[in-house]
């Protein structure tokens, strides 16, 4: 088997193989800030086990739903089964966001990379944002 | 006639963007040799980042069985990281490292001068293992 570090290196059982459970990510998650200039929050959604989002973000007269786009999951670990991520990938034309998400102890940190493709000289940035994931538990 | 600015976040139409300055603010924050805070990890080691006019040359090296694994080096543009305070800002990089068997995206950026590197593993070789994310923190030696 080959690997890039030790963490790589893990026994996998190919007779009991098991696709990710991706349990942790589906619902709606609500950016922490309030006064965010980026995205407000998105809806992830699960149909015959593949993931869909729905981003809704901030923009000048309101809300921008961006088109859905197909999620890709990651565990915490090379044997683990359970999702703890997402990548996500959005072309507007003009520009083009990439999304990744990791949860940690229940919030969702979403790291984003935004790649202008027009003539507009506007520079490549990064940010982080933070969600939570909307529940009615009191 | 001013030009029309797509945008689809209000983030998009931010001023700082068109100041080229932007880019490549706080570069030296990031460039520099980085060891890993965990002396036991069992992910990357080492980080080196290396600046080439406007691109960036990342260097890992994972933790191996016996010796430590270099990876293929990475060439990437720095990323404007509008995050922090304005005091606090430095780029950020995302280099994608193609192990053949593995593909990792990453992103890199210091934070109080504590490099984070956060990895999004993708294994192309029919193994079975399971894609996997990761985070590390790394301190520059003196």
């Amino acid at each position: 088997m080959q690997f890039a570090q030790i963490s790589d290196l893990v026994e996998v059982d190919t007779a009991t193989l098991a696709s990710l459970d991706p349990a942790a990510l589906p619902g709606t998650w609500l950016n922490s800030n309030p006064d965010t200039t980026g995205i407000a929050r998105l809806i992830i959604s699960e149909h015959d086990g593949a993931l869909s989002l729905r981003v809704y973000a901030v923009g000048p007269d309101g809300l921008i739903e961006w088109d859905a786009a197909e999620v890709k999951v990651f565990s915490s670990g090379p044997a683990v089964r359970m999702a703890a991520g997402f990548t996500s990938l959005h072309d507007f034309g003009f520009a083009e966001t990439r999304l990744q998400g990791m949860i940690m102890k229940g919030l969702l940190v979403l790291a984003q990379f935004h790649h202008f493709k027009d003539d507009s000289q506007r520079v490549d940035y990064f940010v982080r944002e933070y969600f939570a994931l909307e529940h009615w538990r009191n | 006639m001013t030009p029309t600015i797509d945008f689809k976040q209000s983030s998009h139409l931010d001023p700082a963007l068109s100041d080229p300055a932007t880019r490549t603010l706080n570069a030296d924050k990031v460039t520099g040799r980085w060891l890993n805070t965990n002396r036991d990890t069992a992910g990357i080691m080492e980080c080196v980042v290396t600046q080439e006019g406007e691109d960036f040359i990342v260097k890992v090296r994972g933790a191996g069985a016996d010796d430590p694994i270099d990876w293929p080096a990475a060439r990437v543009k720095a990323l404007a990281n509008l995050e922090e305070e304005a005091g606090q800002r430095a780029v950020a990089l995302a280099p994608v490292f193609d192990l053949g068997f593995m593909t990792a995206e990453t992103y890199i950026r210091v934070n109080k001068g504590v490099l984070v590197i956060v990895l999004f593993n993708t294994f192309r070789d029919g193994s079975g293992r399971s894609n996997y994310l990761n985070r590390e923190f790394f301190y520059r030696p003196e």
